[in-house]
């Protein structure tokens, strides 16, 4: 079960100047840009977390000024930066958050979980009772990946989930995110290129506000746009 | 002699007692409210800083002639003392709340709890140590001020003490001084202990 | 020329009458009276440091023996009971002893009043302090912090009426007494007979029937070196000697107490009539 996005029209402040795109249900698409351009605002407002000062967001082709966005978002995971897992909860608590807002019974919570965990290499017998606090920060945003995921949602956002993790340990969470293969519509927020290539079929690059391309993954690099060149160099990858 | 130590001490540990209870139960709620609207906090937190300032024999006697809540006796003490206790506490709801990771927050908020959920399922709890060693402060404050009492026929061990400084009489002095501090001393380390266990993460 | 210079100075600091140290307890009476001392001696030609308010009895008779206070109105049932614990002495010579003299009485007996409010009087009916057994079960004390702890007080009085209150005393600053009583916070308080705001707050003094209370003539007392601090000292308080009877001394307290005037005006006034 995956949702579809369509954001239309956008402009938020002097953030975003117009922002038009449509995503299909299950698709796994890249925000890419510079810092500053706009990619995190324009995940924001797919859950609501961003108002648009313009324009419409709308989910499976409902806007979101009619949506409830509580319910909206225990229907989305989110992964971010840092992870923010509460530091007060295990990590059973932690990724038992969103089903036991959604009413689930414990039993259903703990097979799901059991699930989840055994597919990010951290089975719940030996992590279950653990503290973020004792854990890496690999092993902390692993925990984040599940707690987003648990529940099965139908839209997964994510929001430079990697960037503070050092690229050993990246690479190793780009391959187990990839591996995770989930159903949802896929938004994932990164200024590193490879990663974009590696996690999504498809590539949306934002420059200043806007949307300059919107291309497959594989297309990318092909483009002559400077901007891209300039990524593409970064990125060191083969033109 | 001992009986009246001890009297003393339990209307001073009663005056605090209740005092802090109140300052609790209406500055939590009020740090809470600093942090959802920061313009109104401000104001609300400048008024509070400013009656620290008050030198508290001073409050206590402008309170004397105030109806209702004031007079002579226990209950203008409490009053008083319910003014004192609210800065740490209302300052300390404050600055533990803000203090929440803006990620961990946001996490929070993503995930679709509401605020209330919000609130009492990630923000109070990550808070608590911050609130506790606010309650710790205005209690051990509060046993302090509360010797004041004593000046406008509240009890309490300030009894002691005043009646050693007209007579000129260390002993009684020391009557109402030693049990004061070793009620301060007490309530520190068990308040201590107490913020100790509230820190997680 | 330098010479000359010190010796100027020397001389002036010679002929400087140092400031002679009056001071008074904390209750608005012995405020009145030592700023009467006060004026007095300055009219004599004296420089006065002033230290009113200064506590209570002892607070006042500890800087008389130590020289940090010269002169205080004191009074000679205190100065019997508390001070030298000696009822049956003779004031005079016991202070003369301590290198004090018990100066000259000013002409009024400030004795403690027990007061209660004049509707519960009128009602119980209570007249003397003998009367006080028949509430003794309900009615609520307040006192300063030196009557509850002298011994010529609260103690004393249960002792010679043989009455037993069940509920202990609240204590308070002095000057919060009367309106704890007004304002039905206590029952019972101990005044004085010279106060000010017994008939306006509708207050009654219960007689002392079993005489417990001794007097307490006012008298100043001062140390025996205060001419040395300035020659027409003693001479100019011994001047005041009968100046003040009971009726006047009321009236005195009632013009701060009541009227809320300020002292030092008020004592002025006096002794300018």
């Amino acid at each position: 079960m995956s949702s579809s996005i369509e954001l239309r029209g956008i402009e938020v402040d002097s953030i975003l100047r117009g922002i038009s795109l449509r995503i299909e249900a299950g698709e796994s698409v890249a925000f890419v840009g510079r810092s500053g351009a706009g990619k995190t605002t324009s995940l924001r407002l797919i859950n609501g977390l961003v108002k648009p000062t313009r324009g419409d967001v709308l989910i499976d082709d409902v806007p979101l000024a009619r949506t409830d966005l509580v319910a909206l978002r225990r229907r989305s995971g989110y992964i971010i930066q840092g992870s923010g897992l509460f530091p007060h909860r295990t990590v059973y608590d932690n990724v038992a958050t969103v089903p036991r807002l959604l009413g689930w019974d414990e039993a259903k919570i703990k097979s799901a979980a059991n699930e989840v965990m055994s597919r990010i290499a951290m089975p719940l017998e030996r992590f279950g009772a653990r503290y973020p606090r004792s854990l890496s920060g690999g092993e902390q945003q692993r925990v984040g990946i599940a707690r987003a995921m648990v529940a099965n949602p139908s839209m997964l956002l994510c929001d430079e989930p990697f960037g503070a993790l050092d690229p050993i340990v990246r690479r190793e969470l780009q391959e187990t995110f990839r591996e995770l293969r989930s159903d949802a519509t896929i938004v994932f927020v990164t200024h590193d290129l490879v990663e974009a290539m590696r996690v999504a079929q498809r590539v949306v690059l934002f420059d200043d506000g806007r949307i300059v391309s919107d291309t497959p993954s594989a297309d990318f690099p092909k483009q002559q746009l400077p901007l891209v060149r300039q990524f593409v160099a970064a990125a060191s990858l083969p033109s | 002699m001992t009986a009246e130590i001890l009297r003393v001490t339990g209307e001073h540990m009663l005056i605090v007692a209740i005092a802090v209870g109140v300052a609790i139960v209406i500055g939590i709620p009020l740090g809470i409210y600093c942090t959802r609207n920061p313009r109104a906090g401000r104001v609300a937190l400048r008024v509070i800083d400013a009656i620290q300032t008050i030198p508290s024999l001073a409050l206590f006697g402008f309170l004397i002639p105030v109806p209702f809540i004031g007079g002579i006796g226990m209950r203008t003490a409490i009053v008083a003392l319910i003014l004192y206790s609210l800065l740490p506490i209302v300052r300390n709801t404050f600055v533990g709340i803000r203090g929440v990771d803006p990620v961990v927050r946001d996490a929070g908020v993503a995930l679709g709890l509401t605020t209330r959920q919000l609130l009492f399922d990630v923000e109070l709890p990550l808070a608590m140590p911050s609130i506790v060693a606010g309650i710790r402060i205005a209690t051990v404050i509060g046993i302090g001020v509360a010797t004041i009492a004593a000046a406008v026929g509240g009890g309490g061990l300030g009894t002691f003490i005043f009646r050693g400084v007209a007579m000129v009489d260390t002993r009684l002095i020391l009557a109402g001084a030693l049990p004061a501090a070793a009620l301060a001393l007490i309530a520190d380390v068990v308040l201590s202990a107490v913020e100790r266990k509230m820190i997680k993460g | 020329m330098k010479r000359f210079l010190a010796l100027a100075l020397l001389l002036a600091a010679c002929s400087q009458k140092k400031p002679i140290v009056v001071g008074s307890k904390n209750f608005t009476e012995s405020v009145i009276l030592g700023e009467i001392v006060a004026r007095k001696l300055e009219s004599a030609g004296c420089t006065v440091d002033r230290r009113m308010n200064m506590g209570g009895t002892f607070v006042c008779d500890s800087a008389m023996t130590s020289g940090a206070l010269d002169t205080y109105v004191e009074y000679s049932g205190t100065a019997l009971e508390a001070i030298l614990k000696q009822p049956k002495a003779d004031v005079a010579a016991a202070y003369a002893k301590r290198g004090l003299h018990w100066g000259p009485p000013l002409g009024f007996n400030n004795t403690f009043a027990m007061i209660v409010r004049r509707d519960d009087a009128q009602r119980i009916p209570l007249q003397s302090i003998s009367d006080l057994a028949k509430v003794a079960a309900q009615f609520r004390p307040g006192f300063g912090y030196e009557f509850v702890e002298r011994p010529d007080g609260w103690n004393g009085l249960l002792a010679a009426y043989g009455l037993t209150f069940a509920t202990p005393p609240k204590t308070m600053d002095l000057g919060l007494t009367y309106k704890a009583l007004a304002s039905n916070e206590v029952d019972l308080i101990a005044g004085n007979s010279t106060d000010g705001l017994i008939e306006s707050l509708g207050l009654i003094a219960l007689a002392d029937d079993r005489h417990y209370f001794p007097r307490y003539d006012a008298a100043i007392v001062y140390r025996d070196d205060i001419d040395r601090k300035c020659s027409g000292a003693s001479k100019a308080l011994e001047s005041l000697r009968g100046t003040l009877d009971d009726a006047a001394m009321r009236r005195l307290n009632f013009e701060v107490d009541g009227k809320k005037r300020d002292a030092a005006v008020v004592a002025h006034d006096a002794l300018g009539r």
